[in-house]
């Protein structure tokens, strides 16, 4: 959570020095007429974060899957159920930000509705890989690891392209 | 066997809760969006005066010597915001001509009384 704090403000600051043309402003700047903004910050400080966290528990397990010391596939199953842990915490104010953001819009058209058609299979995905991990801790076979690796990548997929759709939504040309 | 039946219980769970999350999420954005939907539309009933013509055109000269500079001419936005469809109340277009916004627009206090500012806003209004 402060690490997730701490991104955000961070990049509130790099998007007011580097990017002045999305007309951000500093929290110092914040005024109600610019209220929006609060959750533009939120919203691109918060999602960064869990992409990452998810793209490398993935990683990590499809390591811990495939090394043959014992003690060194603990540890990265260990270290990806962690990451996979957080991601998923880290998803709900991405989640929530963006949905304030969208005005509470679903579905929505063009790079917006691209996002949505990659996010909302991403957060169930998510959510879901981490009950199953939660349940499951150490009782897992390996065969019953595949699987999951099969739906983590597919989440890491998932989440990289709401990412790019995201970025399409600021960045985007259209 | 029984880790596999251990493991197919918990992916059931697993699926459930991913369902549970993503449609529980899905449904409180739908009625979330749905009651601020309503509020708008009924606030914006209440709130829209008819917009006398004379104002209007009033407004529109003031909007040319004073706004258009950053908004454009034609008040789709450029350095500053769009201002089509404002969904603010008129007090808070006021506060705004009034005292500026920092770092963003200047203030107006000077230049425009409150029957340019009312003008001014009656133009705003009748943008849609």
């Amino acid at each position: 959570m402060l690490s997730l704090g701490f991104s955000t403000v961070c990049q509130a600051f790099i998007i007011r020095d580097f990017a002045p043309g999305l007309r951000l402003a500093g929290f110092a700047e914040m005024t109600p007429l610019l209220a929006a903004n609060v959750w533009e910050i939120m919203h691109g400080g918060s999602t960064h974060l869990p992409i990452a966290l998810m793209l490398v528990s993935a990683v990590s397990d499809g390591l811990g899957y495939i090394v043959r010391t014992d003690r060194l596939r603990e540890r990265f199953h260990i270290a990806g159920f962690i990451m996979l842990i957080a991601g998923t915490l880290g998803v709900l104010p991405a989640v929530l930000s963006g949905l304030v953001l969208a005005r509470w819009e679903i579905g929505g058209s063009g790079a917006l509705f691209w996002h949505h058609i990659f996010v909302w299979p991403t957060f169930g995905l998510l959510v879901g890989l981490s009950v199953w991990r939660i349940i499951v801790r150490g009782r897992r076979s390996r065969p019953g690891l595949f699987i999951y690796l099969v739906f983590a990548f597919l989440a890491a997929v998932l989440v990289s392209a709401a990412g790019f759709w995201g970025g399409e939504i600021l960045l985007g040309s259209s | 066997m029984k880790t596999a039946m251990f493991e197919l219980k918990a992916a059931l769970c697993a699926v459930f809760a991913g369902l549970l999350a993503v449609g529980s999420t899905l449904g409180a954005a739908m009625l979330i969006s749905q009651s601020v939907l309503q509020t708008r539309s009924a606030t914006k009933a209440n709130a829209d005066p008819v917009v006398q013509p004379a104002l209007v055109t009033a407004g529109a000269r003031l909007f040319a010597l004073n706004c258009s500079h950053c908004h454009a001419d034609d008040a789709t936005g450029d350095e500053g915001p769009d201002l089509h469809g404002l969904t603010k109340s008129d007090a808070r277009i006021k506060a705004i001509i009034t005292n500026g916004v920092k770092g963003e627009m200047p203030s107006f206090k000077k230049k425009l009384g409150d029957a340019d500012q009312a003008a001014l806003i009656g133009f705003l209004r009748s943008l849609r």
